[in-house]
């Protein structure tokens, strides 16, 4: 007869009562499954929306080679990126309020009953951080505070799919029990309404004082958000001045030009007097920043379509195909130049603005002359316009 | 159960194309360090500074407690989201409409008014109790 080795268990000292005990210390009943799922599923569309949402901005601003963004509702980017940002600060006391009720499963014990048991606790640690991590850097981007060392855009994007993978593999786990939770009717009388109306009241008090900055009816109330729409040069707010970029010499120099160029069928250049001399138009276009904020102003200047026409480019002719690089003044950094594709510089509302609600455009709006369009990202509607190259 | 393996292998590859990104993409250490520090600051800290909020406001009568806890979840979350701009380290001054309006302030006011109507409440529901008593 085999003596079998005496099981590691008994050679480890035992763990106090108070940790194994923990969980069912916790005496709220709101710590229960029908919380959890409700919450859960509230939680879960919001996460949906502000992922689907955040790629909508990612893939406008750095499109696969076969995209083609439309260039029309005007205001599309405007809702999906306040949806993404102002959605995203209503879904924080979501999040926490489904953390505070999951919380004492943190604490079960033994923490792990097997390897499987394991592998589900480390995907829902993934879950946790990641969701923690989104919310925690978008709340500090808005702010313009950078205490991590990594560029923003780039971890927040990635770090999503993350999210996205561990939260289809929690809705793998849990979605039939949760959804069991859901669709029975509780025979206890736990005062979940009350929890749930406070969650709501939560996230309805930092929509409301943020949401002004993309609805400008509303801006009066916007009293916790990082922009006022009326506030600014020329009652707009501006992401990066002319003193920022190191731009402002060459922006207000007289010998200022605009070269047309890359494949054209003549290469022009126009001064400031030469796009005055073409025929000028008003439209009404909002800046939507990736940030969320977003304001409505009346841009006029010249059609690109008509500037490019100059240079041989038709949008009916054999060029209407062609994209358009629109460059900065800037010497550097990563918005310095913006790619026009065809939906764009074909649609009449596309200007290179020379002025702005009734006067010229102030330095720090991208004097002389900016790129305007509809349904595209701020960062992307190029300031201190220089160069079109075609190509 | 087959519905399960799918999801389990959706996930998981999306969770592979978001490390493979963070990998090539971002510096990994400083990356993780936010990732798993949010998590742990979430769960020794916050959480447990709420179940001491909740331990603290046990004690009041019941329709007072639900009163108080939801004027307190409210103010909270509302200083979470608004405290980067109360800071206001991300001002700029050559960009003056970046952060532009007084946030301690206008915080302090938010708070006020949660209180506001969190005072107007219990108020309200102590009258109707009182009512309800004299009614019995």
């Amino acid at each position: 007869m085999v003596r079998r080795p005496a099981p590691l268990k008994a050679a480890l000292p035992k763990p106090p009562r108070l940790l194994t005990t923990l969980p069912g210390r916790f005496t709220s009943r709101l710590h229960d499954e029908r919380t959890a799922s409700l919450l859960g599923v509230a939680l879960g569309a919001a996460l949906l929306v502000s992922f689907g949402t955040g790629l909508v901005s990612h893939f406008m601003q750095q499109p696969a080679g076969w995209m083609r963004w439309p260039s029309r509702p005007v205001n599309l980017y405007r809702v999906t990126q306040g949806v993404h940002v102002i959605g995203g600060l209503a879904t924080v006391p979501l999040l926490l309020a489904k953390l505070w009720t999951v919380y004492p499963k943190l604490w079960q014990w033994p923490p792990v009953r097997s390897i499987g048991h394991a592998v589900q606790r480390l995907l829902v640690f993934v879950l946790v951080g990641a969701a923690l991590f989104q919310f925690v850097t978008g709340v500090l981007n808005i702010a313009y505070w950078y205490p991590f060392r990594f560029f923003f855009t780039t971890a927040h994007y990635w770090t999503a799919y993350i999210l996205a993978g561990a939260l289809v593999v929690h809705v793998a786990n849990e979605g039939a029990k949760a959804r069991r939770a859901v669709m029975t009717r509780p025979q206890d009388a736990v005062g979940r309404r009350g929890f749930l109306l406070t969650v709501a009241a939560a996230s309805g008090a930092v929509a409301l004082t943020t949401a002004g900055e993309a609805a400008t009816p509303l801006a009066r109330l916007a009293v916790l958000a990082p922009r006022r729409p009326g506030t600014g040069p020329q009652d707009v707010p501006v992401n990066k001045s002319a003193a920022a970029t190191g731009v402002t010499a060459a922006a207000l120099d007289p010998g200022w030009r605009l070269t047309v160029t890359g494949r054209v069928a003549r290469e022009v250049t126009l001064s400031l007097a030469d796009l005055r001399a073409l025929p000028q138009h008003t439209v009404r276009l909002p800046i939507s920043c990736v940030e969320g904020w977003s304001v409505e102003a009346d841009w006029h200047g010249v059609r690109l379509r008509d500037v490019l026409r100059l240079a041989g480019v038709d949008a009916g002719g054999a060029g209407r195909g062609a994209r358009v690089r629109v460059e900065s003044l800037e010497r550097g950094g990563r918005y310095r130049a913006s790619r026009v594709d065809p939906p764009h510089w074909h649609d009449p509302l596309t200007l290179l603005a020379l002025g702005m609600n009734g006067a010229p455009l102030a330095l720090d709006h991208g004097r002389p002359c900016r790129l305007i369009a509809p349904n595209r990202p701020g960062v992307m509607q190029t300031k201190w316009v220089h160069r079109l190259v075609v190509t | 159960m087959t519905a399960r393996v799918l999801g389990y292998a959706a996930g998981l590859a999306l969770i592979g194309l978001g490390l493979r990104g963070i990998a090539a993409d971002v510096p990994v250490g400083r990356w993780a360090a936010w990732f798993a520090g949010a998590a742990v600051l979430h769960d020794a800290v916050l959480v447990p500074l709420v179940l001491a909020a909740g331990l603290a406001t046990g004690r009041l009568p019941g329709r007072f407690r639900r009163t108080v806890r939801a004027a307190l979840v409210t103010a909270a979350c509302v200083t979470a989201v608004a405290l980067p701009l109360v800071l206001g380290y991300g001002r700029r001054a050559d960009e003056p409409s970046r952060l532009p309006l007084p946030y301690g302030r206008n915080l302090a006011i938010v708070l006020a008014a949660i209180a506001v109507l969190a005072a107007a409440a219990a108020a309200a529901s102590a009258l109707a109790g009182r009512r309800k008593g004299r009614s019995r």
